[in-house]
């Protein structure tokens, strides 16, 4: 699967993947506090000249943006017309800078990374043992591998459905689609188990 | 947890990554072209149960916090977050508790189809449309600052598409309850 990490040196790569998380907290937080137009509309420049600079050609960067910058605008401009447009300005400005930011950590963070960071931080669980943090990275491997395979499963579906001449409606093709998936749940788990994945304590039911 | 919970939550969460991925479907009478992904957060809760559904729509977020675009449309990372729509998104996990929730409660292995479809509907409904919506106006609303009424109605025009789609899920569910029963019922 393709991800949103760009290659590139920088400060930002180079910063632990806690300490951006915080530092993108802490920024929240203070852009809800700020109620002065100009120290909000500095938030947007210096976001954009972080982003862009990071190393992604312009039009990649941008189209990144795009989802979100689009609700951001039209919420605004919503906000704008319905109800108090200074109000609709500051939020405006606010979203804009934090999602530069946002933007910012995914692109110099890798997917690794994240999931180290994620299972650091649930090893305290662990050892209350109300879970194995282990599992995160099990999980998401997981995930990702069946992607692709069930995207197969469905194209599969949806040739046979034509074959037969039968209408493409999303009833007919979720529903095997699903079923097909869950049955392989207890081959999936006795392949984990067999290869000893998650430890020799575990039993497969 | 059990592995075979492990590898469930796991599969249901790569099946809402792939409804993502399908193209939005334009049914005629409804304006905005509705996407499969929520349709696999209320499937989520209406197949797995509170805890399990839960956990599996956990880890599609997780996928997005790390920087994978699994979101309809490509979407992922955490400037998503940053959006004013935010509250819908965070809001998949009690939605999808509370439809797991009733699911577990009202569904009865002895109903007739109808009657077990109408509750798969009923719970689809109430956590991932009621609920859901209710904590993506307040999102709105704390991100805005844009009083109710007016968070509320920029929303409207995503409710038919919404129902339609939880009457397709307490279609599927109820195929699923059949040919592979995994919510657990509780209660008498």
């Amino acid at each position: 699967m393709r991800t949103l990490y760009a290659e590139g040196t920088g400060p930002f790569y180079r910063l632990p993947v806690r300490a951006k998380l915080l530092l993108l907290a802490t920024l929240g937080v203070a852009l809800f506090l700020t109620r002065s137009p100009f120290v909000l509309a500095a938030g947007p420049i210096l976001g954009a000249l972080v982003y862009f600079t990071l190393g992604l050609p312009f039009g990649l960067a941008a189209r990144r943006l795009r989802p979100v910058f689009l609700t951001i605008i039209i919420v605004a401009a919503f906000s704008f017309l319905v109800s108090e447009a200074e109000e609709a300005v500051l939020q405006l400005l606010r979203l804009t800078t934090l999602m530069l930011f946002a933007a910012t950590v995914t692109a110099t963070t890798t997917i690794s990374a994240f999931i180290d960071e994620i299972t650091r931080l649930c090893r305290p669980l662990d050892r209350l043992g109300l879970m194995r943090a282990d599992d995160i990275g099990l999980a998401f491997g997981l995930v990702v591998r069946f992607v692709p395979e069930i995207m197969t499963r469905y194209e599969a579906i949806r040739d046979a459905h034509r074959a037969r001449g039968l209408k493409i409606r999303p009833i007919t093709m979720i529903m095997p689609l699903i079923l097909l998936t869950l049955r392989e749940t207890d081959q999936i788990a006795a392949a984990i188990d067999a290869r000893g994945l998650r430890g020799h304590s575990i039993t497969t039911k | 947890m059990s592995t075979r919970g492990l590898v469930l939550v796991s599969l249901f969460a790569a099946v809402i990554v792939a409804l993502g991925l399908l193209p939005p479907i334009t049914l005629g009478f409804i304006p905005v072209p509705i996407t499969a992904q929520t349709l696999g957060v209320m499937l989520a809760g209406l197949v797995l149960g509170a805890k399990r559904g839960v956990l599996s729509v956990a880890l599609v977020l997780l996928l997005v916090i790390v920087g994978l675009p699994v979101l309809s449309g490509g979407r992922g990372g955490l400037a998503v977050f940053a959006g004013p729509t935010v509250g819908y998104l965070v809001g998949w996990l009690p939605a999808v508790f509370v439809t797991g929730l009733i699911a577990e409660r009202i569904v009865r292995g002895r109903q007739g189809a109808i009657t077990q479809t109408g509750c798969f509907f009923a719970a689809a409904v109430l956590g991932c449309i009621l609920v859901l919506y209710a904590l993506g106006t307040l999102g709105v609303m704390l991100v805005t600052g844009l009083p109710l009424i007016k968070a509320l109605s920029g929303a409207l025009a995503f409710i038919p598409g919404d129902l339609v789609k939880a009457g397709v899920a307490a279609t599927v569910a109820r195929a699923v309850q059949a040919g592979y029963p995994l919510l657990p019922i509780r209660g008498r």
